[in-house]
């Protein structure tokens, strides 16, 4: 299992929608990685997040990859990861933040 | 990215206190740093166990690119620790700021892995991204 932490607004995503993005996360290391991730769902508190000091409606996404990932692979996991986040949750891709860390950084 | 990442004690920062603060967090990185608005991201948390306290009454830590000078990042430091201080008056030895390095090419943001530091005007050019006020 790998460490994957996400950032969510309070009250932005739902139950149904969370649960879907658990599975897809999931999947997702496996693809990648060959192995499942250890999720921290973390959320912001209504009237605790900013983007640009206004009110975010941004997610993130941190991932650490079980070993260190070339640049190239590592920019097409990065699309594949936030492009998947945004299909799922309805945002775009300017409030998508997604981090996919070599483990000697962790 | 940056994501400057605050933890408090239940309280200690008022509502009222938490957007001035982002306000702050927002000019004071974008003045040392260069970057645009749109990339600062400031959260604010109470009592969350993945950011402890440590016996502080806040902890402030910032994400931020790599390549910043340790001056920078000093700077930063500094007048974010001062912003929480003169905002939801903690005393400046109850506030802990920690920063941490991350490297560009690990991030995507804004449909595009992010640039280097000194890089985002051609960078928000080519990917329509578009900057706060």
């Amino acid at each position: 299992m790998i460490p994957c932490t996400c950032l969510v607004q309070e009250g932005q995503i739902s139950s149904a929608i969370e649960s879907a993005l658990r599975s897809k996360l999931d999947g997702f290391a496996h693809e990648a990685f060959g192995v499942g991730v250890n999720i921290n769902w973390i959320e912001v508190p209504k009237t605790g997040g900013f983007t640009a000091s206004k009110p975010s409606t941004s997610s993130l996404v941190l991932i650490q990859a079980p070993v260190a990932v070339e640049q190239d692979k590592r920019a097409v996991l990065l699309g594949e990861l936030c492009n998947g986040w945004a299909s799922e949750t309805g945002q775009t891709l300017n409030e998508v933040v997604g981090v996919i860390s070599d483990p000697a950084a962790a | 990215m940056p994501l400057y990442s605050c933890n408090a004690a239940p309280g200690a920062i008022s509502e009222d206190a938490k957007p001035k603060i982002a306000v702050d967090i927002t000019r004071i990185h974008c003045d040392v740093t260069g970057a645009p608005p749109a990339f600062v991201h400031a959260f604010f948390f109470e009592d969350a166990p993945h950011q402890p306290l440590d016996g502080k009454k806040a902890f402030m830590f910032g994400s931020i690119r790599a390549g910043r000078t340790d001056a920078q990042k000093a700077q930063i430091i500094e007048e974010i620790t001062a912003s929480i201080h003169t905002h939801a008056g903690i005393p400046l030895e109850d506030i802990m700021m920690l920063t941490s390095d991350t490297p560009a090419k690990w991030v995507f943001e804004g449909g595009a892995v992010m640039p280097e530091p000194g890089e985002e005007a051609e960078w928000l050019a080519k990917h329509h991204h578009e900057p706060a006020d």
